[in-house]
Order: structure tokens, then sequence, then C-alpha cells
């Protein structure tokens, strides 16, 4: 099922951070897409939890070295 | 064109590392991304970051930047030449620039939520087209396609030195100067992208105080020129002259006019066209050196008109470009001569602020 999830990543330090997150959704399967705002700390999740957990796409953040809070 | 040793020099300190907080981020994460899969693809270790292959994409993707700054700087040059920025216009310029620049500062050091704003957020389908680029084509293609599109992500001070080439109003003059600037900043660029996996986090947030912080200073300054530009009584450099004024009667004796200057060859007799004026009642004289005017504050006769010469003497920096605000007077003095305006009476306690057309060089007139 295709499901929206929001976060708060306060550790984002200018907006080419917000452009590394939006990254991972060349990389991770099931994700149709992402949004960050350095902005307003915010990353937006639009993916198919059958194919991506949320543990797994929380596990990618932080190997990006991100720490995502669920909003 | 000594300005645009200025502006390398601009490019060398601040300009590669502010560019780097800006563009390094995606940029060279993508270049070496694509670096170390075609090093992993050819059975190279990508940790082997003393491996010359890495220079080569590095060195294209300056190269293409390089390029595009000087493309773009001649087109903001040629758009300076058909809409001249007048002295009033430069000095908002600046003043806004400034508190930009100061405001991204005061971002990275984390002063304030509120400063992200200061941050420019390429647009979603812009950063997603670069990064889908940057992984899906191989070869020089993606290095030179990178560095072109730089010049939409500019970091704060490029855009400032993209400001200055408008006001050059010539598209030779914006190119040379963009070229000298993101000529300057590539050998930091370079250094830092050859050995970024080798830069911790720890250091790179070193990297973004020290930008910070020359942000700041250069925010500051910004701002302190628009203010002289404008001929605003409140600046850093008049407040600096409140602090430790000049005597009024080295004021009044300007001699020597031109001081030997180690930089400067002796300049020959022959070529001295015209003799120096004399300072007299209703006659002001005034150097402008290639490190500003001299003397810095004049004192003249209340109510009566003063002729005011400004004297040249192989001056090639900014000075030459004469603005005294409040009077509407801009005038462009020639590499060495004199050039004498006439300033309406004034009334007693009047101050009359005159400045280059940068802002960075000030002085003023007292009337009593």
């Amino acid at each position: 099922m295709i499901i929206q999830r929001i976060f708060h990543v306060n550790d984002m330090e200018c907006s080419a951070c917000a452009m590394r997150l939006e990254g991972l959704e060349d990389i991770l399967p099931g994700v149709t897409q992402i949004k960050a705002s350095y902005h307003r700390q915010r990353l937006e999740i639009i993916f198919d939890d059958t194919v991506l957990s949320e543990e797994q796409f929380l596990q990618a953040v932080e190997s990006l070295g991100y720490h995502a809070q669920a909003q | 064109m000594d300005n645009l040793w200025i502006v390398f020099m601009t490019g060398l300190t601040a300009g590669g590392l502010s560019c780097l907080a800006v563009q390094g981020g995606l940029l060279t994460s993508s270049l070496a991304y694509q670096v170390e899969s075609d090093l992993t693809a050819r059975g190279i270790k990508p940790e082997n970051h003393a491996n010359p292959r890495f220079a080569l994409p590095i060195i294209l993707f300056l190269s293409a930047k390089l390029a595009a700054y000087s493309l773009l700087g001649a087109l903001l040059g040629a758009l300076g030449s058909v809409f001249q920025l007048t002295p009033l216009m430069r000095a908002i310029l600046l003043f806004v620039i400034g508190i930009f620049m100061v405001g991204n500062a005061l971002r990275m050091l984390n002063i304030h939520p509120v400063f992200r704003y200061f941050s420019f957020e390429p647009p979603a389908f812009l950063s997603r087209y670069i990064r889908r680029k940057a992984r899906n084509t191989t070869g020089w293609f993606t290095p030179l396609f990178l560095g072109t599109l730089t010049i939409f992500i500019p970091c704060g001070i490029t855009q400032s030195m993209m400001a200055l080439a408008i006001s050059s109003g010539d598209p030779v003059a914006g190119a040379a100067i963009l070229f000298s600037f993101t000529l300057g900043a590539s050998p930091v660029f370079f250094a830092v992208a050859y050995f970024a996996a080798q830069l911790g986090s720890r250091l790179e947030r070193w990297f973004i105080r020290i930008v910070a912080i020359v942000l700041l200073v250069l925010g500051i300054l910004s701002i302190d020129s628009g203010l002289n530009l404008a001929g605003s009584p409140i600046s850093l450099s008049r407040l600096a002259r409140l602090i430790a004024p000049q005597s009024p009667a080295a004021a009044f004796n300007p001699q020597p006019l031109f001081p030997q200057d180690p930089f400067q060859p002796a300049f020959p007799a022959t070529e001295d066209p015209a003799p120096i004026p004399t300072q007299g009642v209703n006659s002001l004289v005034l150097a402008a050196l290639n490190n500003g005017y001299s003397p810095e504050e004049l004192i003249a006769p209340a109510n009566q008109a003063i002729m005011l010469s400004v004297i040249t003497k192989n001056t090639l920096s900014c000075s030459r470009a004469f603005v005294i605000p409040s009077l509407q007077v801009e005038e462009f003095l020639p590499q060495t001569g004199t050039v004498v305006i006439q300033i309406p009476p004034q009334e007693s306690g009047t101050v009359i602020q005159f400045t280059c057309s940068m802002g960075m060089y000030t002085g003023e007139i007292r009337f009593q």
C-alpha cells in the first residue's frame, strides 16, 4: 500500500543536506517521492510499505548521518 | 586590473569555502559517487584517494564551472551596460547583499531557525534533475555538466560577485570578474573535493564555521560600503574616523599628497601632465590614492562656493570612481590628472561625505 510519512530532521545544516536526503529516492526501492526541506527541517516520504518498511527508511536516513523523528 | 586581483583573492579566501558550503554537498558527493563507481568498475579500490584518476573529473568539473561563470559574467556585464546602476542603486544592492551574507553567516552558526530562510533552496525539480543526471551518465560528460550547472546554485559571495559584474557595465569586465573569482575559488574546491572522503564531519563543521565568520565579516563590510555609498552619516568607517580623527592642521596641509608607496614604482616627472593645484581659501585639494583618499577630512569655509580638485597620480584602484552622494556627483577620474568639482555654498556645520563607487574608501568635507 502506498503511504505517506512526515518526519522532523533537526540536523539538516544546509539545503545540500535536504538534497542529499532527497537522493534516497533514487536508491531505496518502493519510494515514490521524497521531499526534504531545510527551512522547515522536514522530511516527507511517499512509499510502498509492502516493499520498504519505515524502519528500513529510518536506517537509510541514519546511514547518511541524520536523525528523523516522526511528526 | 588591480580590482581583478582583489576579486581573485576573494575567491581564493572566502569564495572557495563559501561555494563549497553551497555547491559542495551535492556536487562533490555526486562527483565522488561517480568517480568511485568508475574506479570500482575498473577494479581500483575507491579508498585509494591518492590515485591521480580522481583529479581529472574534478579538473573537468572546475573547468566547466570556470567557463560557465565567465559566460555568465559577460551576460551580466552586458545587462549592466543596458541598465547602468546609479550610486544609490549600487548602495542598495551592496546593503541587501550584506544583509544576505550576514543572515547566511548567522544561519551557518545556528544562531536562530529564522536565519535558515537566508539559504537558497533550489526547486525540487532542479535538484532532482541534477542528481539523476549525475547518477545516470558516465565519463567526462558528468563533471562537465555538473560544473556548468553550478551557475544555478551560486553561493552568497558568488552572488555579490555577480552583482559586481552587473555594475561593471561591460561584458569583458563582467566576464573577467567572474573568471577571476571562480579561478580563485578553484584551488580550495579542488583540494576539498580531492580529499573529500578523508575530511571527517568534524573538519567539515570547522570549515562551515570558518566560512560563517568570513561571510559575517564580508557581510558587515558590504553593509558598511552600502551605507557609505548612500552618503549615510552612520557607518563603520565614519565611526572609525570619529574615534581617531585627523588633526585639522593635517587636513589643511595635505602635503605630501602622494607619499612614496613601496608597491608603486616612482612616477616619471615627464609623464605628469599638469602641476598639482595648490590649496587656497576657496579651493581644496584631495588626492585619490590607490589605498584611499588623502586627507580623509577636509575643512572648508561655510557659505562660499568651493572648488575641489581631486588629483590622481598613477591611481588604479576604485578610488578613481569618485562619488559625492549628497550632491549627486559621480566622476570617473583619469589614471593621472586633476578633476575640478564645483561645490555650492554650504551652511556652517554641514558635513559632505565622499566615497569611491564601491563605498570602500571614504572621507568628508566639514564646513565651518
